[in-house]
């Protein structure tokens, strides 16, 4: 894990430069456990910022948020950039959306810090949703070291990571401008045992199983809205000329927009597993994303946000590609 | 009421529609029961409020059918509801939204459900960890909006009828009641006093509406909204938030209006079909929801369209705190 | 009990092509199948309308006709979205759908003995036009009657031939103008504001009503503030985007005013100093 003064002190360097707007990092949230998103402007702003396994947000969403609205006459748009402090799942969102120019490279300054795995806010909610006072984490390798109000407690780290950290293949930042910590040696590796598990099923019990989970969709969107990849200006759920997907909630609907946005998202979706953390009803949506993630790997040979030069997925062809579906 | 005879009083009760609290996947909200097993008695507060049995996530408004020949049809009313175990905070919200659906126009939909609905409530033993209820003339014992309110003693169930339909439901099965004692109204005022202390979360709202009315352009509100991510969790879930679209769905032959939940969060609210958007950034529409709870509803209504339960503070996911923002409020 | 959101069938008589083209205008004769309600149906110049197509949505239109003309009532509605292209499609003896009427009206009754300077722009002139022919036919009650209505060119002027006929009469003034010269135009060729400026009507006893694209009531607020209006005497009617029409839906709000409950006619005054986006 990162030494957090001498991220400090990195990150006061980025922000005192004349051609930086503001850097996006976390700082301790309003109570317990929760850490927030923060927006430093100036180095005594980021004495504020933290990292810690509560830092869980993917913060890419931010750098499609911001809105361009028209200026006044005379104005000239402010062309500067934008720090960012990004894990190793968070640097693939950035690259993602640099491959589709939703921003620029010289739109952005990313500082990347490896990650030995995010804490799953259900389960320390489960653990320590009492505690209003500050809980603070330190990795210890296995374990995780909880101190509230002074008092130190250990908790096996499986208890409470998350469970895509548990098998994830991106621990350093694929993409930096400043490196803040020493790299990660070890290599996980992805068994989509959970997505197997499903497969195995036969296709009524999938039904089945889906079934109950999309009854409960409120439809707040949620989901699509802290998805840094779904950005898109008018969302193909809001159309109404045609109406793609009713704005009544009901199994069909439901069924639809969350199957319609996997498949949008197909070749691009990293697997940082905001959806499913930020979806009231506990909807297990990182199966379903997983599943398009393994589908994409076998039948193209291919991993979202890697490379920033590679052309996106699903946006090119070559004249080789298997045109056996064609009757 | 002892508390082994709850398993009888389901029984009679859910020969009207009955909703209680329901678990599933660790998300609990109100659902229909018909057994005493299903419904979980030791949780905080569901996660979503049971606003959506009195204004519910869909509600077909009228039926019609298309062609030559047009006619339109309002569906019927189905019996009466029963809310079991609601929260005094989520009933006090039905009081608040009463308000705002029967001033000039009667909303017929609303009302009739609000009309057929007896809410009976439980209070709270041990408040969450972000409640401030009492803040905002609210309390663990409040009466406001319920027919009848059981509180949690050791082995029985304090129980208080506060309208006539919490009383029919006694009159109903009086085997099930005996009389209170005393002793039983000590405990019950003790419970209270208790759940009440451990409410960590305070904040004065008093003359919170004056001071919003001033600080409308302070650059708090873009401090605030920067991190907001239009996700609009917080208004689906919030007990008060009554903001809804209307959409027609129909095929070539027949069709309906619908009445869904919709929300301010989202960019598209306010976008109309010029392109103009009065509210094109987040810290217009952040400000815009802030603002309509503390401000521009108790102008309208005189009462603040909160209740104080938490759940925006909770879901959230990048920990936007409304206390936090009325202590920097008042701060200005 | 009264069900609001419940609209009543209403026919098609005429349709009248105001504009025609990529912003086309029509306006819209129609009269409620139920005889009784349409001789029932009461309104003040300046309240408005939920018109929907059934299938399809429903959106808000100012009643352009005047509550005088019994019969029927009026609507002038611009292509721009789904449902307002589906409405341009529609012949006469098809059906709507119709509830209302909606909002407050002009404050027609404390403005007698007033003189009334209507302001338009465009398809704004729609209410604007509910209020004078209502002054027209309770012509003894007021003044004096003002109209200053322009558009881009002389093909987006909406009631063109009505305000011609207008022009000729002796108990009102009107003056036309279009943004950009035309051959065969020898009126005002200018701004809406600056055909204001130019005819420097008095703001003594006088109420200024406008109407218009946001930018243009911008403009003829600052014009009006310059010849002496005070914030009581000049007035707006605003649109918003709507969905219930009867302030519970939350979307048309500016601050804690509903634009389809508390208006959609507000006064500067009221407007000035409420905290809320327009």
């Amino acid at each position: 894990m990162a030494d957090l003064a001498k991220m400090r002190n990195e990150i006061k360097k980025i922000v005192q430069r004349d051609d930086v707007k503001y850097v996006i990092g976390y700082e301790k949230g309003t109570y317990g456990w929760r850490v927030s998103p923060s927006f430093a402007r100036t180095p005594e702003e980021v004495d504020k910022f933290i990292f810690s396994p509560l830092c869980v947000n993917n913060l890419a969403v931010y750098l499609v948020l911001e809105e361009k609205l028209p200026l006044p006459k005379g104005v000239e748009e402010e062309k500067k950039k934008i720090g960012i402090v990004v894990t190793g799942c968070d640097s693939r969102s950035v690259v993602q959306l640099l491959q589709e120019k939703a921003i620029s490279r010289d739109d952005v300054v990313i500082l990347g810090v490896p990650c030995s795995g995010v804490v799953e806010p259900k389960k320390m909610k489960e653990m320590f949703g009492k505690e209003i006072g500050t809980v603070a984490i330190e990795d210890k390798g296995e374990k995780y070291v909880i101190v509230i109000d002074g008092k130190r407690r250990e908790v096996l780290k499986e208890e409470l990571v998350s469970e895509n950290c548990k098998t994830c293949e991106y621990q350093n930042p694929v993409i930096s401008d400043i490196l803040i910590g020493d790299e990660i040696k070890e290599k996980k590796k992805e068994s989509y045992s959970k997505v197997r598990e499903l497969e195995e099923k036969s296709t009524q019990e999938r039904w089945d199983y889906w079934k109950e989970k999309f009854e409960r969709c409120i439809r707040c969107y949620a989901c699509r809205n802290c998805c840094p990849v779904c950005n898109c200006k008018e969302c193909m759920a809001e159309k109404t000329t045609p109406v793609w997907i009713r704005r009544s909630v009901s199994l069909s609907e439901n069924a639809g927009f969350h199957i319609m946005r996997s498949l949008h998202t197909a070749g691009r979706c990293i697997g940082c597993g905001s959806c499913e953390r930020v979806c009231p009803m506990n909807i297990p949506l990182s199966k379903l994303y997983k599943k398009v993630e393994k589908d994409v790997i076998e039948l193209f040979d291919y991993r979202a946000g890697l490379d920033e030069e590679e052309k996106p997925l699903l946006s090119v062809y070559s004249v080789d590609d298997s045109n056996e579906y064609i009757l | 009421m002892r508390k082994d005879r709850i398993g009888k009083l389901v029984q009679i009760l859910s020969r009207n529609t009955l909703y209680a609290p329901v678990e599933r996947d660790g998300v609990t909200t109100f659902e229909k029961v018909e057994k005493v097993e299903d419904i979980k008695f030791d949780y905080q507060n569901s996660d979503v409020p049971p606003k959506n049995v009195l204004f519910p996530q869909t509600e077909t408004t009228f039926k019609y059918t298309l062609g030559k020949d047009q006619k339109i049809e309002v569906p019927k009313e189905n019996g009466k509801n029963i809310i079991l175990g609601i929260r005094p905070c989520d009933a006090r919200s039905f009081s608040i939204l009463d308000k705002v659906f029967e001033k000039d126009f009667l909303d017929i939909y609303y009302s009739e459900k609000r009309e057929n609905t007896t809410l009976i409530g439980l209070s709270c033993n041990e408040p969450g960890i972000n409640c401030f209820c009492t803040s905002l003339d609210g309390g663990v014992g409040n009466k406001e909006g319920l027919d009848m309110l059981l509180t949690a003693l050791e082995d029985e169930y304090f129980v208080e009828v506060a309208t006539d339909k919490g009383k029919a439901i006694i009159e109903n099965s009086p085997d099930l009641f005996s009389d209170a004692s005393d002793e039983h109204a000590k405990k019950k005022d003790e419970i209270n006093k208790r759940a009440e202390s451990l409410m960590k979360r305070r904040i004065s709202v008093e003359g919170i509406e004056e001071k919003l009315d001033k600080i409308f352009d302070d650059d708090l509100w873009n401090e605030v909204s920067m991190k907001c991510i239009g996700c609009s969790v917080c208004t689906y879930l919030c007990p008060t938030c009554h903001c809804f679209d209307i959409q027609d769905e129909a095929t070539l032959r027949e069709g309906r209006r619908i009445r869904v939940w919709d929300s301010c969060s989202n960019p598209e609210y306010t976008l109309q079909a010029s392109g103009y958007n009065p509210r094109p950034a987040r810290i217009n529409r952040v400000r815009n929801r802030i603002y309509h709870k503390y401000e521009y509803y108790p102008k309208n209504f005189k009462v603040i369209a909160c209740v104080g339960c938490g759940r925006c503070i909770d879901k959230c996911s990048v920990n936007m705190d409304i206390v936090e923002v009325l202590s920097r409020v008042k701060e200005i | 009990m009264e069900n609001p959101y419940l609209p009543n069938l209403a026919k098609i008589e005429n349709v009248i092509e105001e504009v025609p083209g990529a912003r086309a205008i029509k306006t819209f004769k129609l009269s409620f199948n139920d005889e009784k309600l349409q001789q029932s149906f009461e309104y003040e110049p300046g309240q408005c309308a939920m018109v929907s197509i059934l299938g399809l949505g429903e959106c808000f239109f100012a009643l352009s006709s005047s509550p005088t003309q019994k019969g029927f009532i009026e609507v002038s509605v611009l292509k721009l979205g789904k449902v307002t292209a589906a409405l341009h499609q529609k012949e006469i003896g098809e059906d709507l759908a119709v509830r209302g009427p909606y909002g407050n009206g002009f404050p027609v009754e404390d403005w007698e003995g007033k003189k009334i300077l209507c302001i338009g722009g465009g398809i704004g002139q729609a209410p604007l036009r509910s209020l004078i022919k209502y002054v027209l036919d309770n012509r003894d009650k007021y003044e004096k009657l003002d109209v200053i209505y322009g558009a881009r060119s002389s093909s987006d002027l909406c009631y063109k031939k009505e305000m011609f006929d207008m022009e000729k009469r002796e108990d009102m003034d009107v003056h036309l103008s279009i943004d950009n010269a035309e051959e065969g135009w020898d009126r005002f060729v200018g701004l809406v504001p600056h055909n204001l400026t130019r005819i420097k009507p008095s703001a003594k006893n006088t109420i200024a009503i406008t109407c218009g694209p946001p930018v243009m009531i911008k403009y003829v607020l600052l014009s009006l503030k310059e010849l002496g209006f005070e914030d009581s005497q000049i007035y707006t009617t605003l649109e918003m985007r709507m969905k219930c029409g009867i302030g519970k839906c939350g979307r048309c709000n500016i601050g804690n005013l509903y634009v389809c409950k508390d208006g959609p006619v507000f006064s500067w005054a009221e407007l000035r100093q409420v905290k809320g986006e327009m």
